[in-house]
């Protein structure tokens, strides 16, 4: 597994990462901001997968890459959570525009 | 009083017997400071010196009690009356027989409040209240300096080692307990000693009314004469000589406190008798010469004769609590106490008249009466000090001075109002005896007060007067002269009050004589109440305007600067929280951000340290 272009995958997650938190911070669609952090999530899954190759052993190796699976439970979860959210406001208010969804301030 | 009385023999007749019963109060366990621990204990102390003291407090107590039904029958707070009366009974014996300075202090302090309960009795009288005020304040100074001086001779005796502390601090400041006065040591001369001995000074005169804290008894005056009679005659005031001669002879004076003691009692005897002769007040008269009085026993007391000034002390309060209940008697039959409007009295009141003429031929100091022998003691002894300090001769002078103001002002105060052919003011009603109850006291107060003096000369009295230093000097030429002095004088005195008050004569002042000012400088005491009072109103105040203003804008202003900043600062911080889930998530990048930053900035450090180690 060597040869592989460390800057380049590194570069790429710190892309990813970049992408995602300017949809988060811009996005006021509630869909739309959840595939935001979904991407900004899988720079650190891509991240695992990467540092994980290499590991002194196979067997530590391993041990990234079952936190890479796991991770993609937990992102799935999350946008399974998520999108219950977007259909109770979009329920509750009409619209899925986050900036409305203001109750919650003091 | 049977008790009293019985102590006060018993005493007499076994020369020297000291009795201390006490129980532990308080121990708190040796330290470094107090190698023997340290002890608080209550405890009756008789011996000659309080069993003295104890008789005069039982015997006039008993006296003005009974003297009081028939006073204040008519009143309406007489369960009040005779509660506080009884308080009042009951601290003052405590006090004389307390046998250590803290325990005298506590029941100093209690005597105190009942002065000041029983001084604004007729508390709806504005003048009662304020009365009552001022006395317990301006002896309250007094008493602040008393228990300062309780702290330096705490003070003095720790440093004085093991040896002096442990005994008297394991002792619990026990007055018997060192049978020699305790500066008599080495330390006699130290400021620190000196310091002490002022301080107990200034509580002594806060209680006797001694120059300059004298302004509160004239006032007290204006409870019932009854209590004048017992509290600021015959016992309270006294205490504060008690106090002095307690501590000249358990603790000891130094040199020089004993001159500022002689100079106070000696300014005061004189400046007190001046006030007493022009004012109108029958009450006031002789409240004026309670202090003057007190001022001769200080002063004996302060030459080191501490038996005279007991002596003294023993006399006046009868003699003085004849000549108040006899006023009492005057004022319950013509409602008033203005001399001026009375008169001819003598005729209606012939046993109160006779009274009165005993105590103010015992106070000017006519043999046989008590003021006699006692008076002329003090005079006696203090000439055959005078050699110890040039300064105690002016001092000497005064008082023997106030001789001849004293027999004045009282005779001119029987003239008013006895002598003559009536009331001056035809609006009083007509004058009659009281009850029994006021006379049978008046009776045997005059008998005491005709005999009280040459009770010296019995056998057992003179034991009592044997504590300490300070015996009477014996009767020579000198002395024989000095009485014959004295005694010219008081008699020049009474002459002059009855050529120009007698039979009924009234002396007035021509309008325009320089003498008027000096008459308007008495009358309104030297102007020092007003001087009090102004620095009460103005110097007080000011104090309490610069505290009030400090309060209000300083504190206060911390305060409410606090909270402004908070508040202001909340009210920004606030508006974060805008509820929009893009702000929080930018608020999020941010401080995400910020850390990363400071990682950065201080990874360097971290790793030269890591490397380091």
């Amino acid at each position: 597994m060597t040869g592989l272009p460390e800057a380049g995958f590194v570069g790429l997650s710190a892309a990813l990462v970049a992408v995602g938190l300017f949809g988060i911070l811009t996005r006021r669609n509630f869909v739309l901001l959840l595939i935001a952090i979904e991407i900004a999530m899988n720079a650190a899954i891509l991240n695992f997968v990467y540092f994980a190759a290499f590991a002194p052993t196979p067997g530590e190796g391993l041990a990234g890459q079952a936190a890479a699976v796991v991770l993609v439970g937990f992102a799935a979860t999350e946008v399974a959570v998520g999108l219950a959210i977007v259909l109770a406001l979009n329920r509750a208010k009409g619209t899925i525009n986050v900036a409305e969804a203001t109750e919650l301030r003091l | 009083m049977v008790l009293g009385l019985l102590i006060g023999i018993g005493e007499g007749f076994s020369p020297g017997r000291t009795t201390n019963v006490q129980i532990l109060w308080l121990h708190l366990p040796p330290s470094a400071q107090f190698p023997n621990g340290f002890s608080l204990v209550m405890g009756t102390l008789v011996d000659p010196l309080s069993a003295l003291v104890l008789m005069v407090v039982t015997v006039v107590g008993f006296l003005v009690l009974l003297y009081s039904i028939g006073y204040m029958h008519q009143d309406r707070g007489l369960a009040r009356y005779y509660a506080e009366l009884s308080l009042f009974l009951a601290s003052m014996s405590a006090l004389v027989v307390a046998n250590n300075l803290l325990e005298f202090f506590l029941f100093w302090e209690l005597v105190g409040v009942c002065s000041y309960f029983l001084i604004g009795f007729y508390y709806e009288k504005p003048s009662a209240a304020s009365a009552a005020k001022e006395a317990f304040l301006v002896t309250r100074v007094g008493d602040v300096m008393f228990l300062l001086g309780i702290f330096l001779y705490f003070y003095l005796y720790a440093a004085a080692g093991p040896a002096g502390l442990g005994g008297w601090a394991a002792n619990g400041f026990v007055f018997v307990h060192n049978g020699q006065p305790f500066l008599a040591g080495a330390t006699s001369s130290s400021t620190l000693a000196t310091v002490a001995g002022l301080m107990i000074l200034g509580g002594a005169a806060g209680k006797s009314a001694q120059f300059p804290l004298h302004v509160w008894l004239p006032d007290a005056m204006e409870g019932p004469t009854t209590v004048s009679a017992l509290i600021h005659a015959a016992t309270m005031v006294a205490a504060g000589v008690y106090l002095l001669a307690v501590t000249s002879v358990f603790l000891g004076f130094t040199s020089f406190d004993q001159l500022v003691i002689v100079a106070i009692g000696g300014f005061t005897a004189f400046f007190a008798a001046t006030m007493a002769v022009v004012h109108p007040d029958i009450k006031r008269v002789i409240a004026y010469s309670t202090i003057s009085q007190l001022g001769y026993m200080v002063l004996a007391v302060g030459a080191g004769f501490t038996a005279v000034g007991l002596y003294h002390l023993f006399t006046h309060a009868f003699f003085k609590a004849l000549l108040f209940l006899a006023a009492g008697s005057v004022i319950h039959a013509v409602g008033t106490q203005d001399l001026f409007k009375m008169g001819g009295l003598r005729r209606s009141m012939r046993l109160t008249s006779v009274a009165f003429a005993v105590g103010g031929l015992a106070l000017a100091g006519i043999p046989p009466f008590a003021g006699f022998w006692s008076k002329d003691d003090i005079l006696a002894s203090v000439y055959s000090q005078l050699g110890a300090h040039p300064l105690y001769w002016p001092f000497f002078l005064l008082a023997f001075a106030a001789v001849f103001l004293t027999a004045y002002y009282i005779f001119r105060a029987w003239f008013l109002a006895f002598s003559g052919s009536g009331p001056r003011d035809p609006s009083l009603p007509h004058a009659h005896e009281g009850p029994w109850t006021m006379q049978v006291p008046l009776v045997v107060l005059s008998v005491l007060a005709a005999g009280a003096g040459m009770f010296a000369f019995l056998p057992g009295f003179a034991n009592l007067l044997e504590r300490g230093p300070g015996i009477p000097p014996h009767f020579g030429t000198t002395e024989i002269l000095l009485s014959g002095a004295s005694l010219a004088l008081a008699v020049g005195g009474i002459a002059l009050a009855w050529a120009l008050w007698g039979n009924g004569r009234v002396y007035a002042l021509p309008a325009s004589s320089p003498a008027q000012a000096v008459r308007r400088l008495l009358l309104e005491r030297y102007y020092f109440k007003a001087a009090y009072d102004w620095i009460g109103a103005r110097g007080v105040n000011t104090v309490a305007r610069a505290a009030d203003f400090f309060d209000v804008y300083v504190i206060d202003g911390v305060v409410h600067g606090f909270e402004g900043a908070f508040g202001g600062l909340s009210d920004r911080l606030r508006r974060i929280q805008s509820g929009v889930v893009s702000d929080y998530a930018s608020y999020l990048v941010a401080g995400l951000i910020g850390v990363f930053a400071l990682l950065l900035l201080i990874a360097p450090f971290l790793l030269a340290r890591v490397g380091g180690g």
